[in-house]
């Protein structure tokens, strides 16, 4: 069949600064992050992987107990040869500082900001805060010059471009008029009321359903807002600007199982509606390229037989994948007999991801893992 | 009857984790790609009565439709995908009472900006719906979003009562709370996987949750296991998985011999520190790739099935 062949990985890490990840939970999304950077480290390259994943995972991928605010340099530990690799997860509160700073309020102003409940909500539980935090830091490492490519594992999520949603909010906060209408101070000298009437009774029904102090809160924390809006606007639009570049690219990480193609035709109907670009699929967790050797398995003959049915309906999934967007994987990694524990093993993945030489490989080649 | 080629007897399984069943609300928590999806409706088929399945937000169901998908003398299930912005509205109908007046509130720019964007709303009025309908059904099936996500809803109740008093949204938070803690009216499942980071996550998904909802301790199942038990002196051929190598396998009996290997290194892990948890097996998808998700259902669901009938026909 005439599918179009993407570019491989190789390619990819040479045309881009910033690769972003993608996919549902389970698919070991951060393991080819880490893996992605880690080739590109192999290949030259002064690669960051940022994971936003909370549940620390990159952490343990890379043998590491606890990731920062600052990237750990893992350079140390590869060949000789490559270039380098740094590994973040951005502590949200830290990163939270940081747009404080950079958004330049006055010492009393970052003090109100940072006393304000409903600040400390948004910062410490609000489900989108991770993902917002992790565009200011993919921003900031953008401008970093100790880094000239990124990979950013994005949080899983059923809605795998959810992570853009909590600045396409904040976005939409700045063009509602309504809302700086009200929160302007002028409002309330006028005639001495903070709301106009119809707008009045709406927000004490909001407050009476809300209870006590939401309402000042919500609008101490709005007036902030508005307070640094030309530096946060500018920023957004760089943010945007940032992942709209040709050098930025979107990558989805997918099971090999039949709900891909779904998946993959709605993952690149949201990418190419804001302008970004999809760059390809990555099949992961696959067991196609395992052949049977007859060797014994006394007493596991029932579990051989989930597996030789899981790659039946592999087969068929991804058919039906590359009918419905006419493209193959950019690659199909193999699931591993146990999971990742150290750097050596993420060079396994890495050096697996293509086919192409790298600077330096390690003696246990895993010939097994080249893709067919 | 169990699945073919199961043996549960094979682990030292917590037989009593399908207690959680028998509540009223059930909510099935974990981490992504564990299967909460697939085990949640399972249950939600397998228990008779008048059932409600719920998930929340998924992209790819109609948002806010209950839908019938099963009547039988055993009872009815329907299934419904909360979208948050109208049960945002759901609720301030109920609450404000006149049509009039709740319509011109909720068609404000403002409040549809806010029902949104305010932190934690959009979560509370997502479990609020939950909470009620709880009354209109023997038994509602959660299906939780992933770890992160589902613990801010959970923890977005916390954030209201506590900041927020006086109103009604903070009286219904602390209510729900209530309800949530309750282990006579509410059950706290977590799927996990026979793996190392999804069994570890689930330990400290267990941790939040029992802050979250004190008293009302969730159970464990590991879905996933792969049937059958490996000969012993195959299995200790294969050694442990810290000296293999390489992650990598050479060929499908080498990794089937590993997997399983490795699935009891870590179930091992959790029965050395005394903690309980079901089993589900691994059930194998049709190879012909017809309807692959009815079939695997069946099976999960006949599986439950027999549980809750063992569950009903025992002591407790």
């Amino acid at each position: 069949m005439n599918y179009s062949r993407p570019d491989g990985i190789d390619a990819l890490i040479s045309k881009h600064k910033i690769l972003v990840l993608c996919g549902t939970g389970g698919v070991g999304k951060t393991t080819i992050s880490a893996a992605i950077a880690l080739r590109a480290a192999l290949l030259g390259k002064r690669a960051v992987v940022v994971t936003i994943d909370p549940a620390k995972r990159l952490a343990t991928s890379l043998g590491m107990e606890q990731l920062g605010d600052e990237p750990f340099d893992l350079t140390p530990r590869l060949p000789p040869g490559s270039g380098s690799m740094h590994a973040l997860m951005p502590d949200t509160r830290l990163t939270f500082e940081q747009l404080i700073r950079d958004l330049g309020f006055d010492e009393a102003g970052a003090e109100r900001v940072r006393r304000n409940v409903i600040f400390k909500i948004f910062a410490k539980e609000f489900s989108g805060t991770n993902e917002y935090m992790a565009m200011q830091k993919l921003h900031s490492l953008n401008q970093d010059s100790r880094f000239d490519f990124i990979v950013l594992d994005t949080p899983p999520s059923r809605n795998t471009l959810d992570f853009l949603r909590a600045p396409e909010l904040l976005s939409r906060f700045y063009d509602d008029k309504i809302f700086s209408w009200i929160v302007t101070p002028a409002n309330k000298l006028l005639g001495g009321r903070l709301f106009a009437g119809g707008m009045e009774k709406v927000m004490d029904l909001f407050e009476k359903l809300t209870g006590s102090g939401f309402m000042s809160q919500l609008l101490e924390f709005a007036r902030s807002l508005l307070e640094v809006r030309l530096t946060f606007t500018a920023n957004l639009k760089q943010v945007i600007a940032m992942l709209q570049a040709p050098t930025t690219g979107f990558l989805l990480v997918s099971p090999p199982a039949p709900s891909g193609s779904d998946e993959i035709g709605h993952f690149i109907r949201s990418v190419r509606e804001r302008d970004f670009r999809f760059l390809g699929h990555l099949v992961n967790r696959s067991l196609s390229h395992l052949q049977s050797d007859r060797s014994a398995i006394d007493g596991l003959e029932p579990g051989l037989a989930v597996l030789k049915a899981l790659q039946s309906r592999e087969r068929l999934a991804g058919a039906q994948v590359s009918q419905a967007i006419r493209q193959e994987p950019i690659r199909v990694f193999p699931e591993l007999a146990r999971d990742i524990h150290s750097l050596e093993d993420l060079i396994h993945v890495a050096l697996a991801l293509d086919d192409g030489p790298v600077s330096s490989t390690p003696r246990s080649h895993p010939t097994s893992l080249q893709h067919e | 009857m169990s699945a073919p080629g199961f043996s549960p007897s094979s682990l030292a399984a917590d037989s009593t984790w399908h207690n959680v069943l028998s509540r009223r609300l059930i909510f099935v928590s974990g981490k992504g790609g564990v299967g909460k999806t697939l085990v949640s409706r399972a249950i939600a088929r397998a228990l008779p009565g008048k059932i409600l399945w719920v998930c929340f937000e998924d992209p790819a169901r109609p948002p806010q439709e209950q839908r019938r998908v099963k009547s039988d003398p055993s009872g009815t299930l329907d299934e419904l995908n909360c979208e948050s912005a109208r049960c945002f509205q759901e609720y301030i109908g109920m609450k404000i009472g006149v049509p009039a007046l709740a319509k011109i509130f909720l068609q404000s720019k403002l409040i549809q900006y806010l029902a949104q964007a305010a932190p934690g709303i959009r979560e509370l009025v997502l479990l609020g719906k939950v909470w009620f309908e709880r009354e209109r059904f023997d038994h509602i099936v959660c299906d939780m979003p992933s770890t992160g996500h589902g613990l801010a809803m959970f923890q977005s109740m916390g954030n209201f009562s506590a900041l927020f008093g006086g109103g009604p949204l903070a009286r219904d938070a602390e209510s729900m709370i209530t309800t949530f803690s309750d282990p006579r009216q509410t059950g706290h499942l977590i799927v996990s996987l026979p793996e190392e980071m999804p069994l570890v996550e689930s330990l400290e998904l267990r941790d939040t949750l029992a802050t979250i909802f004190p008293g009302n301790e969730p159970r464990f199942l590991v879905n996933r296991l792969i049937p059958g038990e490996l000969a012993t002196q195959l299995a200790t051929s294969v050694g442990h998985p810290d000296d293999w190598p390489t992650p990598v396998a050479e060929s499908l009996e080498d990794y089937l011999r590993k997997r399983w290997v490795l699935e009891r290194e870590n179930v091992q892990i959790w029965e050395r520190q005394g903690i309980r948890f079901g089993s589900l097996p691994f059930f194998p998808p049709p190879a012909d790739g017809a309807a692959p998700d009815a079939t695997l259902l069946d099976a999960a669901t006949r599986f439950i099935a027999s549980l809750v009938t063992a569950g009903r026909g025992g002591a407790s």
